[in-house]
């Protein structure tokens, strides 16, 4: 394959290596970034490659990812999904307070023993599997765009959250003081690199992406979701159950916005309102910087790790070198931007 | 079929809420317009409110701008049209004298009584209607008890602090939100009244952990004083410093409570201040949430600053019962609390917390 290239770019006249050179540069330029932009946060702290530090952009990249790859989903059907840093929210406070340790002064309820883990996460993977199902199916029985559907379930599920944080003796305080099995569960480590710990999370993600990549690549279920994406008449002809696909893949989804709750609520602690908050928003920008294009029906796992690492990098990068943070927005914004316009033309060239 | 039953259950859904509709329903008196739900502090303050109001024969309607002014000055505009009786307004921006102006504006008008709390506006907007005060707190005091117990404990644990024994504590400082004036002084004086401490003592002050950082903090970017901000930065700072390199951070200073949970959260996560006997990094942080009064029990974290948030919802209850009641005067039966002299604005204190 590769000979192949070489000898057929051996082939082209001037004029066309040119333009084959160019078309390569442009086509890769996020690649070309990343390394760019890894050798000069290196050159400018050389701790950055260190062990600890790279532990710390995988186990960061872990925690967004499951969120990332569920809405994913949603987009390959040229959809989109708002509603899912809200669902991590009532999922991490959901899972916060059923996994209280008993004797913490302010558990939110305190008649209520620490549950199994296991209860709990089938608990919060119910709810999210539940208002995916709700999305899925508004989407495509009343064929409304998802925009509308899940801008609307964020919100019914926000006020669900503020509800919930009322009740018991809870006051809409934020709920910590987890049971130790849990964070251990979560945050705990079985395997040393360098000497720092790789969180637990880290391994259950990566075994969620290798399902995800089964799902996407070798099912039934997952050619259909692509086949509805790239066009849902042309599904629709050829026997595809379309209403089920969609409702199965925002149901999908849902549960990953659950499992990224489970992790979060232990991950960060202390969970109120405010967690999940605009999560989608990373989650979006980082589908799409890696190739799962708005125009539907393309994506694929290894773009949307790709994503959503980047996205990390830039956070972890910029606070190396001490750079204002007000720069972030703008270094994002435009990194969204570029990568957009790259998917778009590649898109066209095909055309 | 399904299409039609679906508006019908709709409108039940609607109707019903409306009947159970919570703090005191349509014909509420007492109008109370929060900056956002999710505020945890604020919740606390929200929740006792309603209790003294309620206990006082009050009734009252609770609204959430959910961080948006725009939103606000409607809900405020609508509860007038409504027939309000007393305006209470937890305002959303505090950068700026406009939004709190037009309020005094709309309120001097419908001739409404109007109270600001927690959230401050400047005394000229107060002092612009009679019948408007504030109950709050002095902005920087907060930051200058974090200061000082910050200095207090320093000096009594130095050489257990100074991890690498090179005679400067160096810290890191979560702010909760950019432009805010509490986050704006809670920044600036921790630091400062800390270093006035150590410096009258002989010793160095303290030092930010990352010198190519030229703010001296790191802020939540969502502005929402976020425990999850708090612990990102945190994990992050830790990849390069820590106890292998002989940089590992010695103090954090937190915004609030919330920020020092998700800081903690990171630092457990490195083997840190897991109580018992594992090292322990002070930190620091304000509010006194349930959470942060259990994290200092357990030897977890070190320090809170106490807001009164029952303290604040009693004068504000009282305010608001001055202020429907015929000839009292708004500010009557306020002398035990502290009033500044020149201006309707009552300033709850705050107090460090320790354990």
């Amino acid at each position: 394959m590769k000979i192949k290239i070489i000898e057929k770019f051996k082939q082209m006249d001037e004029r066309e290596k040119k333009i084959y050179l160019r078309e390569l540069l442009i086509n890769n330029s996020l690649y070309i970034f990343l390394v760019a932009a890894i050798i000069l946060i290196e050159i400018a702290n050389p701790r950055f490659l260190s062990w600890p530090s790279i532990i710390n952009i995988i186990s960061l990249s872990a925690a967004n990812l499951p969120i990332a790859l569920g809405i994913a989903g949603a987009i390959i059907l040229t959809g989109t999904d708002l509603s899912a840093g809200r669902i991590v929210g009532l999922v991490a406070c959901v899972a916060a307070a059923l996994l209280q340790s008993n004797d913490y002064l302010g558990k939110m309820f305190p008649s209520l023993s620490t549950m199994p883990i296991i209860v709990v996460l089938l608990i919060v993977l119910a709810i999210g599997a539940l208002i995916g199902a709700i999305n899925g199916f508004c989407t495509a029985t009343f064929h409304l765009h998802p925009f509308i559907v899940t801008l609307s379930t964020q919100l019914i599920v926000y006020g669900g959250l503020l509800l919930f944080l009322m009740i018991g003796n809870n006051n809409g305080q934020s709920l910590s003081g987890l049971a130790p099995q849990y964070t251990n569960f979560i945050k705990g480590s079985f395997l040393s690199l360098g000497g720092t710990p790789i969180p637990n999370y880290v391994w259950y993600v990566l075994l969620i992406t290798a399902v995800m990549w089964v799902v996407w690549n070798k099912t039934t279920f997952g050619k259909n979701m692509f086949a509805v994406g790239s066009n849902p008449d042309a599904a629709n002809v050829s026997g595809v159950n379309v209403k089920r696909v969609i409702i199965l893949v925002f149901m999908l989804a849902g549960i990953l916005y659950a499992v990224t709750g489970f992790i979060e609520a232990a991950r960060i602690g202390s969970n109120s309102a405010n967690t999940g908050l605009n999560y989608e928003l990373d989650a979006i920008a980082a589908c799409v910087i890696g190739g799962v294009s708005f125009v539907g029906g393309t994506g694929r796992i290894g773009g949307v790790i790709l994503g959503v690492v980047l996205l990390r990098l830039i956070f972890v990068g910029l606070t190396f070198l001490g750079i204002d943070a007000n720069m972030q927005y703008i270094i994002k914004g435009l990194i969204i931007l570029i990568a957009c316009a790259i998917d778009m033309r590649k898109y066209l060239v095909r055309k | 079929m399904k299409l039609r039953i679906l508006p019908l259950l709709l409108a039940l859904l609607l109707v019903a809420t409306s009947l159970t509709a919570c703090g005191g329903g349509r014909d509420a008196d007492v109008h109370v317009f929060y900056y956002t739900f999710s505020d945890t502090y604020v919740s606390s303050v929200r929740s006792t409110l309603g209790k003294q109001l309620s206990d006082a024969d009050l009734s009252y309607h609770d609204y959430d701008a959910n961080g948006n002014q725009t939103t606000q000055t409607e809900q405020i505009r609508t509860a007038i049209t409504k027939g309000a009786k007393a305006l209470l307004v937890n305002i959303v921006n505090t950068g700026s004298d406009d939004a709190a102006k037009e309020i005094v504006e709309l309120a001097k008008n419908a001739g409404i009584p109007l109270i600001f709390f927690n959230r401050e506006v400047s005394d000229s907007v107060i002092s612009s209607y009679d019948a408007c005060a504030f109950v709050g707190t002095r902005a920087e005091e907060a930051g200058k008890l974090q200061g000082e117990m910050i200095g207090e404990y320093l000096l009594q644990n130095y050489s257990k602090a100074d991890l690498n024994g090179d005679g400067v504590i160096s810290y890191i400082l979560f702010k909760g939100e950019e432009g805010n004036n509490e986050a704006i002084y809670r920044t600036k004086y921790s630091v400062e009244k800390a270093n006035e401490l150590l410096m009258a003592a002989g010793k160095q002050p303290l030092r930010f952990y990352d010198a190519s950082n030229q703010n001296g903090y790191h802020v939540d970017q969502n502005g929402q004083w976020s425990s999850a901000a708090a612990n990102d930065y945190m994990t992050t700072a830790l990849a390069s410093h820590n106890a292998a390199n002989g940089n590992m951070i010695e103090l954090v200073i937190c915004n609030n409570d919330s920020m020092a949970e998700g800081a903690i959260s990171a630092l457990n996560a490195a083997g840190y201040n897991k109580g018992g006997d594992s090292t322990a990094i002070p930190v620091f942080g304000v509010d006194a949430t349930e959470a942060a009064k259990t994290l200092i029990k357990d030897g977890k974290m070190v320090g809170t600053v106490q807001q009164d948030a029952a303290g604040m919802a009693g004068a504000l209850a009282l305010l608001t019962s001055n202020a429907l009641s015929d000839g009292k005067e708004l500010m009557a039966g306020t002398e035990s609390l502290p009033v500044d002299e020149t201006v309707r604005k009552i300033r709850i204190p705050y107090a460090k917390y320790l354990g």
